[in-house]
């Protein structure tokens, strides 16, 4: 089974095959990156404050691109907050003004009141640069695997070894 | 040659990917050169696809997405381009093949593609196929082989590899590997009877079971001798009636 680790060529090819699958699975998500036009194209649902429309572990489709129309009141957007690390998927219910300068207000459906008190200190609005795409599609459930592997780091650890093991050992 | 690696004989990715290995020494070690161009400009093709895609992953860890994505952009068209000619070169140019390599004079060249077919139904057995072409590099003439052997004929039950038997059939059915080594060549043409008289011989003995013969057989393999190459040939036969039932 590791015998063809003995001859240099060998392992060459297995340690390819290996690089292979992750940099085809990163250039993949770098291709749907460039093409929404958006860093982080595919989110999963975290919280539940967008109830009943979206529950924790909905897997997002982001759409970062104004190609017909500027993105607008009504539509549910995923937006950064400097300083915080985790995008939030809420909806716009404000807009005031046009272009890339128009103030916008969000509120996740199930909250009570509207985000200012999530945007970082001194901030009352998003721009549009703040926002790195509104949802055009969505999955239910399948992102359930990604809170579990990082509500439980382990798992992670887990899986890569199962698979490089499986790479390892299998020459096809 | 005898492995005393066991593999599993039920998998048989791993009873072609053992047979391969085993083609390549034996033909290497009868003195044919072998060319490494093919897998080379593979591998050439695989690591610049892969050394591309880390370089956009430490550009995009460390820059962020928005200053950096027209060089993004680039490198997933470059990284498909790359992805696609391997592929191809996979598919279409290597097609299988295990072995390119050249006689020391240069005058042959040869090259051989391998393949594995899985048992269609209950009771049958796996099959390797392989293809051989034999090229003579001064008149481009071509002269292509084709095998269809089982597996059984050269792994014993318990999945380790004899080498006689394996090497005799590719002497017996290649020319210039019969021409290379002859003694193989010539146990195939051997009278039946000769190895009737020695297959009984071995039969009457008390203790000869088909392990043994198979140990004996793949031990005599390593030094070939002109006994070894007969008593392989019987210890195969003997073996093969056994598996074929």
């Amino acid at each position: 089974m590791l015998s063809g680790l003995a001859n240099p060529r060998q392992a060459a090819v297995q340690l390819m095959n290996f690089g292979l699958i992750l940099s085809t699975a990163f250039m993949m998500w770098k291709g749907i990156s460039v093409i929404t036009d958006s860093p982080s194209p595919i989110v999963v649902v975290l919280s539940g404050s967008m109830e009943p429309a979206f529950q924790r572990g909905d897997l997002l489709f982001l759409w970062n691109r104004n190609v017909l129309a500027e993105t607008s009141v009504g539509e549910i957007v995923v937006y950064n907050v400097k300083g915080k690390d985790i995008p939030i998927v809420h909806r716009i219910v404000r807009k005031f003004g046009k272009g890339p300068e128009a103030k916008l207000l969000t509120k996740g459906d199930n909250n009570v009141s509207d985000d200012t008190e999530l945007y970082a200190s001194g901030q009352d609005y998003l721009v549009r640069n703040d926002i790195i795409g509104s949802v055009f599609a969505y999955i239910p459930f399948v992102g359930y695997v990604t809170i579990l592997l990082s509500e439980h780091p382990w798992l992670k650890t887990v899986m890569l070894g199962l698979m490089g093991l499986v790479v390892v050992l299998q020459r096809e | 040659m005898a492995s005393t690696e066991k593999i599993t004989v039920y998998n048989v990715a791993d009873l072609r990917a053992t047979t391969d290995d085993a083609l390549v020494n034996y033909l290497n070690s009868l003195g044919l050169v072998q060319s490494h161009t093919l897998l080379d400009t593979r591998l050439a093709l695989g690591f610049s696809a892969f050394l591309l895609s880390a370089a956009c992953f430490a550009w995009d860890y460390k820059f962020g997405f928005e200053s950096t994505k027209q060089y993004t952009l680039i490198a997933v068209i470059l990284y498909t381009l790359l992805n696609g000619a391997l592929t191809y070169w996979i598919m279409f140019v290597e097609r299988g093949t295990i072995y390119v390599g050249s006689t020391k004079d240069g005058k042959t060249r040869v090259r051989l593609i391998s393949d594995s077919k899985k048992p269609q139904q209950k009771g049958e057995a796996p099959l390797y196929k392989l293809r051989v072409d034999v090229e003579d590099v001064k008149t481009g003439k071509k002269e292509k082989i084709e095998l269809e052997r089982k597996f059984s004929e050269w792994f014993d039950a318990s999945g380790r590899f004899v080498a006689a038997p394996f090497q005799t059939v590719l002497a017996q059915r290649i020319p210039l590997v019969g021409k290379l080594d002859p003694k193989r060549a010539v146990v195939a043409a051997a009278p039946s009877s000769e190895q009737n008289v020695i297959r009984e011989q071995f039969a009457e003995t008390p203790g000869y079971t088909a392990e043994i013969l198979d140990a004996i057989a793949s031990g005599l393999g390593e030094s070939s001798t002109t006994t070894a190459a007969t008593t392989g040939s019987s210890a195969n036969q003997d073996a093969g009636k056994k598996r074929r039932k």
